[in-house]
């Protein structure tokens, strides 16, 4: 029976299992016949006799189908798992073998990966993710036009006509928020308080951990007032403790607190204690105070709403007809809650993310091109592999279940990368970034991680398998041949080390652009010197502190105080620290003609906020004892103020007046210009000081009342001892003001966090682009120079300066480089236009920036191939003759 | 002993089937001729019950199936025993002997035997 056996049939094949049954069944059925014959029967009766004795043929080949059929699917899936086994332990095996290379491609992959899932977590939790309210995309912000286009914050009456009038809102809450004095616990607190309208926990539709949540009812001309408080409030500052035995104070209202709500509602962003914001006696309409959010009735688009609310607005402006034209509303819009929260860091974050693929990519490549060349010095194991009978198909897997392999190890080790890099970002981030500790891995991450380093793998690992594998590849498969180097080997590499060079370019120059940016601005003169400056914010007492006078006095004393101090040099007080990012503007009147007008910033300031933030004075004089509440009234003006509105002449001894929130508006009540100071920078470091206005709090200290800022400058050398002296004069004249100090420095390093932020991501993906563009070229030139060690050993052996066979190396690689320079330079060009708002004092297209960068990714590649090419030209001819 | 051909008891066809290749590799009727001859029509089996208990003992690792040529000239699928196989057998021998005496214990042994 052993001869002629023959293959019949394959189990991989589906229709076969019946053609297998039913020939068998034939052949048994043509046996028995045959041996019926043997004994005599007929043909024909013996055919018949041997299908009865048979059985039921039908049912009995079903049967031996189904069996086969089962039989054949669990082979199939046996032999699966098997090749995958095996070519994983083979992978595992051959990865095992040359460590170094292993390593480098694992970190590689883990820098691409754990890049782009760390700026993934964030887009995710900052972007992304739904905001932490009940039904979030019906929730809406409604903005007051002007009559320049530009959106303002909401004058309280046009908020209550709309909250009446408009039919498109469910529900509309205005609230304001800010830091100030909160007394009550155990000591007095520095605290984002925010002041909200009736409907606000209804809009919000937030439900209590404790007590309740304020109604309409607590907001009415005879209720008393309340406070609700956040979870992580009550708990630190309260210690837990039971609703009705707290008391708080807050900006001048004594009330208890009767709701504690869930530490994840975090609206306005910041705040830990709500007040009432009603009953309200603003009745302005060019006041605009106040934001206001809506919930959009079920059905209405934002569109539609608009429409209605902008409509509205215009009717019930009227209201107030001789308002000013320049302040008051000429239409509303709404802007999307979500949009209004993170619309601002959608561009820096996006940016980032695409930088962060641009790592990716420069990885990716990297570890193609490694494979490749890698995959050519296997030439002969492959070729050995085919014609052992392995087809092209079964390398193809072979070949990807390694890049697998890397890719799974590498996207761990990425991951592991991104907690890291999620934990230092979230130390990082600045304050304006919203959502900011909600940034972490979560299984969205994970997922997003396993997508992109399988993706990658098929990037990374397809090419050069389908290459290596490709029959006629240059000896490929047939033979293991020699002479692959870079000059003639063509496309694939320049492909592979441009990509590289190209991306790197593109990343440094963004981040180039950016460090050139921030040093341009931390070198400007933002009009006052923060070295050594402390400061304090302070909000007094309102029930203590009666009258704005009576808080200047409070301010008075302490300045005194503070300025006995030997440690410190000068002290003062101002209602807004430069570089603090907000700077109320108002309407000056000038001239004591009330048809002159013009606009500017307004700030209450003592003379020693001058001299303490070196504030120059410029003509005239600072204020002084002179500047009492009962003498003339007196001003001091910025020079772009000056210059802006009396171009040309003399400021001192002009008259000004101005400011809604001074009650000397209403009388008119002109002050005298007495000095002119430097511009200083105050709503934003980045943009020209916005012109001026200073007033004395002595004689205007209304907008004071509800907190100011002391700031301290310490004596030469005494930077470090002024906190202490600080604290205890704050002590001494009022127990009741909470004590956080703070430097100016700080405030100057808030304003720019987010560029520095934005400078160090930016900067990190593109030094890692460079590192990894560096480490590419390194491998294809050492990989070059090895293929050609015999006959580079020939030439020096033939008496060639091992110098010029150096160079000749060198030459072809940067040749390589040369063409991703020229693409990556255009690249850069196109792409630093997106920058352009982020940066400051240099252009997009910037040459000094574009001439330096390329100049460091040059001598990086220089360096990368000079290390290969050295250690090339330095083998012992003999010995490299011989290996071969 | 009546004429009346016995039903064979459930499990022992695959016995039958591993003893019968225990001599050696053998095409379906092969061992459906052997199976007939050596326990002298005893049995009342359909000859094509042979096969689906034949293709459930490859699935089990215990046969080996492949075409192959008989002496006659004839295609015919041929079945060979696997070291499994062996060992299935030589355990269901075992069992089966267990359950005869065990039985026989109970039963008396047979006049003649």
């Amino acid at each position: 029976m052993s001869t002629g056996k023959r293959r019949a049939g394959s189990v991989f094949s589906r229709t076969s299992a019946r053609e297998d049954v039913d020939r068998e069944i034939r052949a048994h059925l043509a046996l028995r016949a045959e041996e019926l014959e043997r004994d005599g029967w007929g043909a024909e009766e013996a055919a018949v006799e041997a299908e009865r004795v048979f059985g039921d043929r039908s049912a009995i080949s079903d049967e031996c189908r189904r069996v086969t059929e089962s039989h054949d699917r669990s082979v199939r899936r046996m032999k699966m798992w098997g090749t995958v086994k095996y070519d994983v332990r083979y992978a595992v095996r051959t990865l095992l073998r040359s460590p170094g290379f292993t390593i480098a491609a694992v970190l590689t992959l883990a820098m691409g990966i754990g890049a782009n899932a760390a700026i993934f977590s964030v887009v995710h939790s900052v972007l992304l993710k739904p905001l932490p309210y009940s039904d979030p995309e019906a929730l809406v912000q409604v903005r007051e036009t002007n009559n320049r286009g530009g959106a303002m914050a909401v004058a309280w009456p046009n908020f209550v006509d709309w909250r009446e009038e408009s039919r498109a809102f469910q529900g509309l809450v205005a609230y304001g928020v800010g830091s100030t004095t909160v007394l009550g616990a155990d000591r007095p607190l520095s605290v984002s308080v925010a002041s909200v309208s009736a409907d606000f926990w209804s809009v919000f539709r937030v439900v209590p951990i404790a007590g309740r949540l304020t109604t309409a009812e607590d907001h009415g001309v005879d209720s008393p007032p309340t406070f609700v408080v956040g979870e992580a409030f009550w708990q630190r500052e309260l210690a837990g403790a039971p609703l009705d035995q707290i008391i708080l104070e807050v900006s001048g209202v004594r009330a208890p607190v009767v709701g504690v709500v869930p530490a994840g509602f975090d609206f306005p962003s910041g705040a830990e204690v709500w007040g009432p914001a009603e009953p309200s006696g603003n009745t302005s309409r060019t006041s605009h105070n106040w934001r206001v959010v809506g919930r959009l009735e079920p059905g209405t688009t934002l569109a539609v709403a608009e429409q209605e609310i902008d409509a509205l607005t215009k009717v019930i402006v009227q209201r107030e007809p001789d308002a000013d034209p320049d302040f008051i509303a000429v239409g509303a819009s709404l802007i999307s809650l979500r949009q209004r929260l993170v619309g601002s860091t959608r561009t820096p974050l996006l940016l980032l993310f695409g930088a962060a693929g641009l790592v990716l990519l420069v990885a990716c490549t990297n570890v193609a091109s490694t494979l490749l060349a890698r995959g050519m010095g296997r030439a002969r194991e492959l070729s050995i592999r085919a014609s052992l009978g392995a087809d092209r198909a079964r390398i193809v897997r072979q070949l990807l279940t390694e890049s697998l392999v890397l890719a799974v190890l590498g996207g761990g080790a990425g991951l592991a990368l991104a907690l890291g890099i999620t934990r230092a970002l979230r130390a990082l981030s600045p304050a304006g970034l919203p959502r900011a500790d909600e940034i972490g891995v979560d299984p969205l991450v994970l997922g997003f991680a396993g997508v992109i380093a399988l993706g990658s793998t098929l990037i990374f690992g397809l090419v050069p398998a389908l290459r290596l594998t490709r029959p006629d590849a240059n000896g490929g498969l047939r033979s293991a041949s020699r002479g692959n180097s870079l000059d003639h080997r063509g496309a694939i590499w320049k492909v592979l080390v441009g990509t590289e060079v190209a991306v790197a370019l593109v990343l440094l120059t963004g981040s180039g652009l950016l460090v050139r940016s921030f040093q341009q601005l931390i070198d400007e003169d933002f009009g006052f010197d923060a070295y050594d400056v402390a400061a304090v914010p302070v909000a007094l007492s309102q029930l203590k502190y009666e009258s704005e006078y009576d808080h200047a006095r409070l301010y008075a004393r302490l300045i005194e105080e503070l300025e006995a101090e030997p440690s410190i040099r000068s002290a003062g007080v101002l209602s807004t620290l430069p570089a603090s990012g907000s700077l109320p503007n108002y309407r000056f009147e000038l001239d004591g003609d009330v048809s002159k007008v013009t606009v500017g910033g307004y700030v209450v300031a003592s003379a020693g906020a001058f001299e303490a933030l070196d504030i120059p004075l410029l003509a005239g004089r600072l204020f002084d004892e002179r500047d009492g509440p009962e003498a003339a009234h007196v001003a001091i003006v910025s020079e772009s103020f000056a210059n802006q509105t009396w171009p040309g002449e003399n400021p001192i001894g002009r008259q000004v007046t101005g400011g809604g929130m001074d009650n000397f508006w209403e009388e008119r009540r002109f002050a005298e210009v007495v000095g002119v100071v430097g511009d200083v920078r105050i709503r934003d470091v980045a943009q020209e000081a916005y012109p001026t206005l200073y007033f004395p709090y002595s004689q205007r200290p209304f907008r004071i009342q509800f907190g100011a800022q002391v700031v301290a400058e310490a004596e030469v050398g005494r930077g470090a001892d002024i906190a202490g002296p600080l604290r205890e004069a704050l002590q001494r004249v009022d127990s009741d003001i909470p004590i956080e100090v703070t430097t100016q420095q700080e405030v100057v390093d808030d304003a720019l966090a987010s560029r520095r932020f934005m400078m160090l991501l930016l900067g990190g993906f593109s030094l890692v682009g460079l590192l990894l563009a560096g480490v590419g070229i390194y491998g294809v030139v050492a990989y070059s120079v090895a293929r050609r060690t015999r006959e580079m050993g020939i030439r020096v052996a033939l008496g060639a300066d091992p110098g010029s066979v150096g160079r000749m190396v060198i030459h072809a690689s940067m040749r390589l480089v040369a063409g991703g320079v020229v693409v990556g330079l255009g690249g850069a060009i196109l792409t630093s236009r997106i920058l352009r708002s982020f940066l400051y004092g240099v252009s997009p297209g910037d040459p000094v920036t574009m001439i330096g960068v390329t100049a460091v990714l040059v001598g990086t590649a220089l360096l990368a191939s000079w290390l290969p090419a050295r250690a090339g030209t330095r083998a012992d001819p003999m010995v490299t003759m011989r290996a071969e | 002993m009546s004429d009346r051909p016995l039903d064979l008891i459930k499990g022992t066809l695959d016995v039958l089937i591993l003893k019968t290749l225990g001599d050696g590799p053998l095409h379906g009727y092969g061992v459906s001729r052997s199976i007939r001859d050596r326990t002298l029509s005893d049995f009342k089996v359909e000859e094509g019950a042979l096969y689906p208990a034949l293709r459930r003992l490859e699935k089990r690792g215990y046969v080996e199936a492949e075409w192959g040529v008989t002496d006659t000239g004839r295609e015919a699928k041929f079945y060979q025993l696997t070291s499994a196989g062996q060992a299935e057998l030589e355990s269901g021998v075992r069992e089966w002997h267990r359950y005869v005496s065990a039985m026989a214990r109970v039963l008396g042994r047979p006049a003649g035997v």
